[in-house]
């Protein structure tokens, strides 16, 4: 169409859905009306949603039809889009605290984690996050690379290595890691 | 006034005829203009209409409207613009967003959710980050000026304004608070916490070094020092003093020139902090607000938030030389350097 006003596409628009939780997922909506999704269900997320799972429980959820996250207990995350003209709307996680892992399927389905001290960019990964109470990250790639970055420099990060992004430093190295024990929480839960 | 959304293929078939003169202008063998006058940068000035959600667009030297650009987003704030020019970052206190203008083609080319109430925007001296303060989320969020990923946030209550220092290793942060906290640039953590006056508001680096800001609440300015982080002047010049920049007026200054709200007008003082004293009070439009000057320092532009226009001040008169139509509540100039 021609001489179409070009909005920002990124407001208000839906994201996903919520599909289990294990005890109970919150999502506060924008406008701070909250909703609670409690064992299987299908709750529609939008843009600017607020997940949060308390102590001892844990939720799955599925972004833009490609994106499967896990929530680890005690996760505050906000889901998020940046527009950009010309380029396909990138989905952004916005995680102040807590653990997600991320499965992307094949596709041109952008993706970014964003933490208080770093920022991870993937395509067709799959990879976990943890986020401390001060910022601090630490990023495991269970398969496919991660562009994992903070605001003074960038790491790529392959499959079965880890990386650490904290406040005011480069990311550190990727090195080898035996995490499978760390992530059986996840496979526990996609079991559910 | 051209109001930019897009490019009509329209537009696009009237300036054949244009390309046609050009190509034919181009063949013939002509000096080169350069050849004829010395290099000189054109001003562009850009200014945030909060009301109106667009940004707008004129020529420095002619003072003609160039354009009105859509922020694509809400109560449009702030502005900061790349050192090449190229690229203007545009808070929107509503939308919590950033909004980011090609100024080539005059569009909105990108929209970054960075945080609730997101109030100033200030690029980094390396031109690699964008540093936005979210008052509500007492962040400031670090905004990559290329890729436009958040890389992170660093804490600060009630973040305002933002200003750098002149080596770029402090950021400076204004708070709701009473405070100004001075930030490691290379570490994103406070190092020290200035108390300065009742809602401080933007910040601006002096041509000599210091940080200028305006309390908002209790009519003056202070000037910190930034080799001794303390608050060295202060000038009490009126009720709600918005912004300030600086320029010369002939063989003096640099001079202050502070926007005061509540007086309708600019008041100006010698940039030394030891010699603070109103020295001029220039009449202008309703409840002054954005203040820039040119490059040189010759010209200061200031919006005016009520009248909703943009009156050029010649610095060497102090007479206003124009005055230019602009959106609804205009709140912060930038010209391009």
């Amino acid at each position: 169409m021609l001489f179409v006003d070009e909005k920002a596409e990124a407001q208000s628009q839906a994201a996903g859905t919520a599909q289990n939780a294990v005890g109970s997922l919150l999502i506060v909506r924008k406008d701070g009306i909250q909703e609670t999704l409690r064992g299987k269900g299908a709750v529609s997320l939008y843009e600017f949603d607020v997940l949060k799972t308390e102590p001892g429980n844990q939720a799955e959820i599925l972004l833009d039809g490609a994106v499967q996250v896990y929530l680890n207990e005690g996760t505050e995350v906000m889901v998020l889009s940046r527009w950009e003209k010309h380029r396909p709307l990138i989905r952004i996680l916005r995680v102040k605290k807590g653990e997600l892992l991320v499965k992307i399927a094949e596709g041109p389905k952008p993706l970014e984690v964003e933490t208080p001290v770093a920022s991870a960019r993937v395509k067709q990964t799959e990879f976990d996050i943890k986020v401390q109470e001060d910022g601090e990250t630490t990023l495991r790639v269970l398969e496919g690379v991660v562009e994992f970055g903070t605001a003074f420099g960038t790491c790529p990060i392959r499959t079965g290595t880890v990386s650490y992004g904290v406040r005011g430093k480069k990311c550190t190295k990727p090195k080898e890691e035996d995490y499978a024990a760390a992530l059986d929480w996840a496979k526990e839960l996609a079991r559910k | 006034m051209q109001r930019i959304t897009g490019v009509s293929p329209v537009a696009s078939f009237k300036l054949w005829p244009i390309l046609l003169a050009g190509l034919i202008v181009g063949c013939a063998e002509t000096p080169s203009v350069s050849n004829v006058m010395p290099p000189r940068d054109s001003t562009r000035i850009y200014v945030a209409n909060e009301g109106s959600n667009t940004v707008s667009v004129i020529d420095g030297d002619t003072f003609k409207p160039v354009g009105e650009i859509e922020s694509l987003n809400y109560a449009t704030h702030d502005l900061a613009l790349t050192r090449d020019g190229r690229k203007l970052f545009a808070t929107n206190l509503a939308s919590g967003a950033v909004s980011v203008i090609d100024t080539p083609t005059l569009q909105t080319v990108a929209s970054i959710y960075t945080g609730k109430r997101s109030h100033v925007v200030a690029i980094t001296n390396d031109g690699k980050h964008a540093w936005v303060a979210n008052i509500a989320d007492g962040t400031v969020s670090i905004v990559e000026t290329v890729g436009y990923r958040v890389l992170g946030v660093i804490p600060v209550p009630q973040a305002m304004g933002i200003t750098f220092s002149q080596d770029g290793q402090f950021a400076y942060v204004s708070s709701m608070n009473k405070t100004v906290s001075v930030v490691d640039v290379a570490a994103h953590q406070i190092i020290e916490t200035i108390p300065v006056g009742t809602n401080p508001h933007f910040l601006v680096l002096a041509p000599n070094g210091y940080i200028w800001g305006t309390n908002t609440g209790q009519n003056d300015v202070f000037v910190i020092d930034p080799k001794e982080n303390k608050v060295v002047g202060t000038l009490e010049v009126g009720q709600a003093p918005q912004q300030i920049t600086f320029g010369y007026k002939g063989t003096t200054g640099p001079l202050a020139y502070i926007s005061v709200g509540g007086l309708n007008k600019v008041v100006t003082t010698l940039a030394d902090p030891k010699n603070l004293k109103i020295r001029d009070q220039i009449d202008v439009g309703e409840e002054p607000n954005g203040i820039w000057s040119n490059p040189v320092g010759s010209l200061v532009y200031v919006a005016h938030s009520k009248s909703n226009d943009l009156r050029v001040i010649d610095t060497a008169t102090s007479q206003v030389l124009a005055t230019v139509p602009l959106g609804r509540k205009p709140i912060r100039v930038v010209v391009s350097r």
